[in-house]
């Protein structure tokens, strides 16, 4: 655990830069529960993710191009971690700087509660609080159909 | 490693093949985006006892990654071999003359010395090409091709597998392929099985070219059973069908009593001939081989174990066992140890013989190639890497490979027995690879 | 017979595993580089091919699994 140590204490002064940017308009919740209800009448996108996850660099990207066009309509994207050591997932963010909400869950109990089948899993959950769709891995080429269905929660029940 | 060696092992270059079927690319964290190559290159110098065979050795995989998990793989391997090998003759206690696989030249082995041809320096060029992509949700497939060539063999091949995940990916199965055809065109041609080495000049018993196919096929399953072990196991079915013989190889034919190489009849001509009497190995035409792989990858707090069991029997009557253990220690910096064992035993193919008795009929099939005998073999060695400035991966490894053999207590005649048969192989592995 | 053998051996091995597991989230370690069944895919090409080319065996891994898991 040397290297995590050093890479601690590295992030450490790192994140002391980074945390206004990221962390400004996040609410930084380390406890499992999410309440979505504080949310209601916007759409969520609950999306977990790990450092570990090679398509999570690829869905960050995309993620804060979602924040840009539609967090004014109504949309809240809140990246889930589910890194066990939070430098790990620091040192991610880093690299993939998100835009959005961050929350974490080391202890899987989030993930478990929403039933991740696999990495990275993303919930669209509409206004009136129900799930509407969620996404198993995150494909590149299949983009404009995650972006299509967020759109149809926002233009659902809006206003 | 030059064909002489491979061919009379019937999946020449399945080996390549075979390789293309157990390497995958790492689906680890440290996996590449789309658009960006990915060079793995390595030089490795392999090198065995006395005057025997030394591999100087470039081979470089690179990697394009195209978007959403597919790449393709290019493989180049050039291979410098030099040095000699074992020719199946045995020691004997006055110098022996043999006649090169050309046909047009001769070389003299001193009294007591193991016979070695050191005919062929010889340059080997392979290249691979490999596709991946995922298929569906939940399979990845891997297609590709093998060509490979040196001075007197070429190889062609075809692969593919297809590998599906259940159970949220815990459990994977996977099923591949794998067929070659093989071109041998060997110099001087090659010789009718089993009859003897005529003089220099003489080429009367000797055909044209060969060639083999070989098809490969495995089936494997992975699971993940904890966070920190995974597990795979694999049975592989490969037949080999064509000329497995080694055509530069012989026995030599020695007296039912005392066990001694009968010396030819005749004398030597000028241009040179062999000074005993010598027949050319025989092979079966075909070869049906079973291998059963199981390995186990476990990590803990920071260091890896590695340990895999191969079980192989095949239709020869050779039946081998391969144990081999890595463990990776981490150092400080992203710097590693990797300690490496390796133990392999094999029992000897039905018709190795160490010699062929006068006095006996001769078999349908015999061969004295060392790499069909009854041996044990030992590998130790050692690796250190480490991440460069760049965080590209750079790593060395010095291994030792030791072989000893046996000669089945009944194949011994006469003055054999005070001799040293078997030819003990000592081999130096050193390897420097670079990753960027 | 001893082909059998070799199935029966497999599928035994297989048999109990189909449960076993980690959870999706769990799987930090088995993304790991060293803990991919093929960690270093030159040193394993480079090894099946000097032991093919001095022993009468080759082969046997596999493809496939382990790893992240992801996508």
């Amino acid at each position: 655990m040397t290297t995590l140590t050093n890479t601690r204490a590295s992030l450490a002064v790192a994140l002391l830069f980074v945390s206004s940017a990221v962390f400004a308009a996040s609410a930084d919740e380390s406890n499992s529960t999410l309440d979505i209800n504080a949310f209601r009448g916007q759409v969520v996108v609950v999306d977990f993710w790990a450092s570990w996850c090679v398509p999570c660099r690829r869905s960050f990207p995309w993620l804060n191009s979602m924040h840009e066009k539609y967090a004014d309509d109504g949309l809240v994207i809140i990246g889930v971690n589910v890194d066990k050591e939070r430098a790990d997932a620091s040192g991610f963010l880093q690299e993939y700087p998100a835009r959005f909400r961050i929350s974490y869950d080391p202890e899987g109990k989030l993930a478990e509660q929403y039933g991740v089948e696999g990495m990275p899993s993303s919930f669209i959950i509409g206004r009136d609080g129900q799930l509407v769709k969620r996404h198993l891995g995150f494909k590149v080429r299949k983009q404009q159909e995650y972006e299509a269905a967020i759109v149809a929660a926002l233009e659902e029940n809006a206003g | 490693m030059s064909h002489k060696e491979k061919v009379s092992i019937s999946a020449a270059l399945a080996a390549a093949t075979c390789s293309l079927l157990g390497t995958t690319f790492p689906a680890s964290a440290d996996a590449q985006e789309a658009g960006d190559w990915d060079f793995n290159t390595s030089i490795l110098y392999y090198g065995e006892n006395d005057d025997r065979v030394k591999d100087y050795s470039v081979k470089s995989i690179a990697r394009r990654m195209f978007v959403d998990d597919r790449s393709l793989s290019l493989g180049l391997t050039v291979d410098v071999l030099t040095g000699a090998t074992p020719n199946g003759a045995i020691r004997q206690d006055v110098p022996q003359t043999f006649t090169r696989p050309s046909g047009s030249g001769f070389y003299t082995v001193p009294a007591g010395d193991l016979p070695l041809d050191d005919t062929f320096k010889d340059t080997r060029v392979a290249l691979t090409a490999n596709w991946q992509q995922p298929l569906g949700e939940t399979s990845l497939v891997d297609v590709g091709g093998s060509v490979s060539k040196e001075y007197d063999y070429l190889h062609l091949g075809v692969n593919a597998k297809i590998a599906r995940d259940f159970n949220k990916r815990n459990t994977t199965v996977s099923a591949g392929f794998a067929y070659s055809m093989d071109d041998l065109d060997p110099v001087g041609g090659a010789p009718t099985p089993l009859t003897p080495m005529l003089d220099v000049g003489d080429t009367s018993n000797r055909t044209g070219d060969q060639d083999k196919d070989v098809l490969d096929l495995v089936v494997g399953v992975t699971q993940v059973i904890s966070r920190n072990l995974v597990v795979q196991a694999n049975y592989s079915y490969s037949y080999s069908d064509g000329y497995l013989t080694d055509p530069y190889k012989v026995l030599s034919l020695v007296d039912g009593t005392t066990g001694d190489t009968l010396l030819r009849s005749g004398a030597i001509p000028a241009e040179g001939g062999p000074s005993h009497q010598f027949l050319f190995e025989s092979r079966p035409d075909d070869r049906s081989k079973h291998s059963l792989y199981t390995q186990a990858k476990y990590y803990m707090d920071g260091k890896v174990l590695d340990i895999s069991y191969r079980y192989m029997t095949d239709d020869w009557e050779i039946d081998s066992h391969t144990l081999e253990l890595r463990y990776r220690w981490p150092l400080a910096g992203d710097h590693y140890i990797e300690p490496h064992v390796r133990y392999y035993t094999q029992t000897e193919a039905e018709f190795w013989r160490l010699s062929l008795d006068d006095s006996q009929p001769l078999p349908e099939y015999a061969s004295a190639d060392y790499r069909l005998g009854d041996f044990d073999a030992t590998t130790l060695g050692l690796k250190y890497g480490w991440k460069t400035r760049n965080d590209h991966d750079m790593s060395v490894r010095l291994e030792w490979y030791q072989q000893s053999g046996d000669v089945p207590g009944e194949q011994i005649i006469g003055n054999q027995a005070g001799r040293d048969n078997y030819p003990d192989l000592d081999a130096i592995i050193a390897q420097f690879s670079y990753r960027f | 017979m001893k082909r059998t053998i070799l199935l029966i051996a497999v599928l035994f091995f297989a048999s109990g595993c189909t449960s076993m597991g980690v959870q999706p989230w769990d799987r930090d370690i088995l993304a790991k580089a060293e803990m991919q069944l093929t960690t270093d895919e030159l040193e394993a090409a480079t090894d099946d091919h000097i032991y093919f080319s001095k022993e009468a065996s080759s082969g046997g891994r596999g493809f496939g699994g382990g790893g992240c898991g992801c996508n």
